[in-house]
């Protein structure tokens, strides 16, 4: 069928902002409605403590949204920004529709892995009061890593939105935008929620045992790096995608391979992420108990959360070769 | 007597689809901008539901815990409620966008 240059442009503008929108709010909601639910509870224990609470989750919740402003943002661009092509055609849709996959998949883990620090401050503020201060420093600093896949995730989408708009319908350059949007999106979402678990963890235990805070701070940190491993795998295949690769040739076949590229990184992240965030969650909570295995533990965590990466080392793997040896 | 039923039945049918109007450009220009603001709208509600529920789950086990802070309790899960609608008040503005800027 063949299609005019407008509807290309339409189609691609309405389903990208679609997709941008319709994922990329989820995880923000989910993970602020978390954050309600834990301040609701800290209340109840100590209601002498409210407007501190509140303070905290109000805080809490305006990091954990940021993705989705980011999603609105890309989403009006998507719909309105001006593109002046003549001819347009595929690629222009392809470009559009992958911002929206891009920035939709990449806010769900963002924002609710958000959720579950933001939730640990306000149950941690009610058990010691004294010390909301320090357990909100760990707070910020737990969201600003989760939110880390959720920034690769907005720049895949402004690159594709500003540089990747080209008249024409080439099925390699469609499957190119595509599959970078993909490969950053849904490498988002299990860092995402596997970073926010992990912070999570180390907040709650920061609260309980206040005497080993910079412990499991440090063990915050190194627990969450691993989780975001596959987002960085993720995150280099799109950029490849984006601006490396230019051998793919322009038929069924290199569109499917640098798509199937493009699934295998994005989702192979998914599991890897959330495993890693469980190991880091109950091993920043175990270490903050006892502060003095604290070795032991991290040793501990960070094999099993090595095993745990192990199918998004596969992931990668099959990605690569797909779009270098095909 | 029923193979000749079903006969009629795909005949009357194709003859409809032969004189149904072949899909224009407009058409599909309409029918992306519908897709999308279902897709914008069906996904986008997940989220608030998910999240203000388990609010809403939390402020109900506290208040059988400690029903004499009721007030503030309830006060409290309203205001999370109203943070975590904000996602999807957006996605109801662009999916309306959406449906009336493009859709006919």
């Amino acid at each position: 069928m063949e299609l005019s240059g407008e509807t290309w442009l339409m189609l691609g503008r309405t389903i990208g902002a679609g997709l941008a929108l319709g994922l990329g709010g989820i995880g923000a909601a989910v993970g602020m409605g978390m954050a309600a639910g834990q301040a609701n509870e800290g209340m109840m224990r100590q209601p002498a403590q409210q407007s501190a609470l509140l303070r905290t989750m109000l805080l809490g919740q305006a990091v954990g949204s940021s993705p989705s402003i980011f999603a609105l943002v890309i989403g009006l661009l998507i719909l309105f920004v001006p593109i002046n092509l003549e001819p347009a055609g595929g690629n222009v849709f392809a470009a559009l529709v992958g911002a929206g996959l891009a920035i939709g998949l990449g806010g769900l883990g963002g924002g609710a892995g958000c959720g579950f620090p933001a939730g640990a401050a306000c149950d941690g503020g009610a058990r010691n009061p004294r010390r909301l201060s320090k357990v909100m420093q760990g707070m910020f600093a737990g969201q600003a890593v989760t939110q880390s896949p959720c920034i690769f995730a907005t720049v895949v989408a402004f690159v594709l939105l500003f540089f990747k708009c080209e008249p024409g319908t080439d099925l390699a350059a469609m499957g190119l935008c595509l599959g970078a949007g993909l490969a950053v999106g849904a490498s988002a979402f299990g860092p995402g929620v596997g970073s926010g678990q992990a912070a999570g963890g180390a907040v709650q235990g920061m609260g309980r045992w206040p005497a080993s805070h910079t412990s499991t701070f440090r063990m915050m940190l190194i627990g969450q790096g691993t989780c975001q491993t596959p987002a960085i795998f993720g995150a280099l295949v799109a950029f490849l995608m984006l601006f490396v690769l230019d051998e793919v040739q322009n038929d069924i076949v290199g569109f499917a391979k640098v798509f199937g590229a493009g699934i295998a990184v994005g989702f192979g992240g998914l599991g890897p992420g959330i495993g890693s965030g469980m190991a880091g969650s109950s091993a920043c909570l175990a270490a903050a108990a006892r502060p003095d295995k604290g070795g032991l533990i991290m040793r501990t965590m960070l094999t099993g959360q090595a095993v745990s990466q192990s199918t998004a080392i596969y992931a990668l793997i099959i990605g690569l070769l797909l779009v270098y040896l095909f | 007597m029923l193979s000749t039923m079903l006969q009629t039945v795909v005949s009357q049918t194709a003859e409809a689809a032969s004189q149904a109007a072949a899909i224009t450009g407009a058409d599909l220009r309409a029918a992306g901008a519908l897709i999308g603001a279902g897709i914008c709208m069906g996904f986008g509600a997940i989220g608030p539901g998910v999240g203000e529920g388990f609010a809403a789950g939390k402020a109900c086990e506290a208040i059988g815990r400690a029903p004499e802070n009721a007030g503030l309790l309830t006060r409290t899960m309203l205001i999370g409620q109203a943070v975590s609608e904000s996602t999807g008040i957006y996605s109801l503005v662009v999916a309306l966008l959406m449906l009336f800027m493009f859709g006919k």
